[in-house]
């Protein structure tokens, strides 16, 4: 007999009450899962998106890539070597916009490659953030290190760096504003670290913890959502410890008739299960439902993988929840329950 | 034919640094087809025997005998086992299962007790159960809209629809009136003649002293000789 389904369509109200509170904290982690997810992309998305693969930058920069400057003739030797290597530069600047309005972009350079955007000398290629600000393609645009314009040739989607959209310049533009003839960084892609004599290896991930915001605000948004994880899993515990322990007559009687003790777990598992299971369900369809809604200047983005992998969490808590509550269960008496009273 | 017999049972408790023997040497036979009542002051440790009687609780001394096992010697599964197939059990109150429906109750005592009937005989034979105890009516109905005389009467109808050896029940009738209270033990008496269970019930009320076949008194610990009531 099902005595799992049959008491929750018994008790309808309470499984809904604890249910809810599943599905608000689930949300709640989702919701601000997707929060940092979307601040990390607005703060990296041109690294992030890049596959998994090797970043070189000079070893006397000591892991900041702002000091980095790789010698020509060593760029020459790693691009001869890995051909699907590319070499490029970012620096933070400004672009004048004709009501010389100033945008806070990010200047990317690069050898040429499928990875990055490569452009004309005199054009630029922005983020599409920058289209919502009013700039249009044909625009000419301005900066007080380059002597010519630029010319607005086109958008791309999601490319940001350091929280500015990036724009994408020529190699000689960018040489003559920041008066540099070396680039910083080589990125080779899908492969493993390899020695170069003055370079340093580093890992998609390991570049990214090098850029000093984003460890940083990483680190906290992370604290946060496990934060919410580990309130939630108590919280998942109690309800279900509450729950359990004004059914401790009950699971006497059941006891007491003969009913296996495994029974009674098998019991409060398939609650759990169908609760949580129905909860998370909800929440995984309203957070992406928000996902596609949310405003775009909100920085939201939250992943099918990351929903995923945060319901799993979610439903190992459950389980742990439910089982230390049987615990208690298996410490009934038949006896206590039947001098209790009326049940 | 005797068919249990309680042999020099003992149980203390600890009752802080204080140990209390509570029970001090009992010894009991009961017979198939026969309700014993167990009589006695409040305190005197007739729940303390039927529970031990039961497998419930384990005695701290003496042997339990039932169809030549001895219940203090087995497994807590063996015991479970013992309970789910071989005994049944009515309480002062009928502790029925909040969620489930009358018919349920019992459907769920079958599982429990392992029955080899099949789905359709299983449901037939709680059909003939609430029949029986007068409940059939109610089949779809869930305890919390049962009056407490027929609460106690789908108890019964859960207590024996296994067909139970043993029958132990503790105060069946307290929590009924006096009218109900003579219709359950006339139940009582005629499960266990018909159905040749041996009936183990402790009573308070003298009333129902009636429907036994036998009686046996108990003060502080102690089975009096029936020459004294
Ligand atoms: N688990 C226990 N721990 C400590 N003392 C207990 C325990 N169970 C019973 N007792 C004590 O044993 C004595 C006998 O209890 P028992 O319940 O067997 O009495 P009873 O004859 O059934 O009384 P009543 O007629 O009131 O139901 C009581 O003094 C009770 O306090
Ligand atoms: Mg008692």
């Amino acid at each position: 007999m099902n005595l799992a389904w049959k008491e929750i369509k018994k008790n309808k109200v309470r499984f809904i009450i604890l249910g809810s509170i599943i599905f608000l904290v689930s949300f709640l982690t989702f919701i601000i899962s997707g929060l940092a997810n979307g601040l990390s992309q607005d703060n990296a998305a041109l690294i992030k998106d890049l596959p998994k693969g090797q970043f070189y930058m000079a070893d006397d920069a000591d892991g900041t890539f702002n000091l980095s400057r790789i010698d020509n003739d060593l760029q020459q030797k790693v691009m001869t070597k890995e051909k699907d290597a590319v070499a490029f530069s970012i620096q933070m600047g400004f672009l004048n916009d004709r009501d010389d309005k100033q945008q806070s972009v990010a200047f990317v350079t690069s050898t040429e490659s499928t990875l990055f955007k490569n452009v004309h000398q005199g054009e630029v290629l922005l983020d599409s953030s920058l289209q919502d600000k009013g700039i249009q393609v044909g625009d000419t645009l301005t900066n007080n290190q380059y002597s010519g314009e630029f010319i607005v040739k086109g958008f791309v989607e999601q490319k940001k760096y350091s929280h500015a959209p990036v724009a994408y310049i020529s190699e000689e533009a960018y040489h003559e504003m920041y008066r540099v003839n070396n680039k910083q960084l080589i990125y080779v892609p899908n492969k493993e670290p390899k020695e170069f004599k003055g370079l340093q290896a580093y890992s998609n991930k390991e570049f990214l913890n090098t850029i000093p915001s984003y460890s940083a605000e990483q680190l906290s948004l992370n604290m946060i959502i496990w934060f919410l994880v580990v309130i939630s899993g108590m919280l998942f515990a109690i309800f279900f410890y509450m729950m359990n322990v004004q059914k401790i007559g009950l699971y006497g009687i059941l006891k007491a008739i003969g009913l296996k003790t495994s029974k009674l777990f098998k019991m409060i598992w398939t609650q759990m299960a169908i609760i949580t299971v129905i909860s998370l369900f909800v929440s995984v369809s309203l957070s992406q439902l928000f996902n596609l809604v949310a405003p775009k200047g909100m920085p939201f983005t939250l992943t099918i993988a990351t929903t995923t992998q945060l319901s799993i969490v979610f439903l190992i808590i459950g389980f742990i929840g439910a089982t230390l509550s049987g615990i208690q269960i298996k410490k009934i008496e038949p006896l206590q329950a039947i001098q209790q009273g009326e049940a | 034919m005797t068919l249990f017999t309680i042999d020099e049972v003992r149980k203390t408790f600890k009752n802080g640094e204080v140990e209390e023997e509570i029970l001090k040497g009992i010894n009991l036979s009961l017979k198939e087809g026969e309700i014993t009542a167990l009589v006695g002051a409040s305190g005197s440790g007739k729940s303390t025997l039927l529970t031990i009687a039961a497998g419930l609780q384990p005695a701290t001394y003496g042997q339990v005998l039932f169809e030549e096992q001895n219940l203090m010697t087995m497994s807590t599964e063996q015991v479970r086992k013992l309970r789910a197939s071989k005994f049944g059990f009515v309480f002062q109150f009928a502790h029925l299962v909040p969620f489930l429906t009358v018919e349920e109750q019992l459907l769920l005592m079958l599982e429990v007790a392992d029955s080899s009937l099949k789905k359709h005989e299983q449901k037939h034979e709680v059909n003939r159960l609430l029949q029986l105890v007068g409940m059939a009516h109610r089949m779809t109905a869930y305890p919390s809209s049962l009056s407490g005389g027929e609460k106690q009467r789908v108890a019964i109808a859960r207590a024996i629809i296994h067909q139970p050896k043993v029958l132990f029940a503790d105060e069946p009738t307290a929590s009924l009136d006096s009218q109900r209270s003579k219709e359950i033990m006339l139940l009582l008496r005629e499960l266990t003649k018909t159905l040749n269970i041996t009936t183990l019930m402790v009573t308070h009320d003298e009333e129902m002293l009636a429907y036994a076949d036998r009686i046996i008194k108990m003060s502080d610990g102690v089975v009096l000789p029936s020459a004294m009531y």
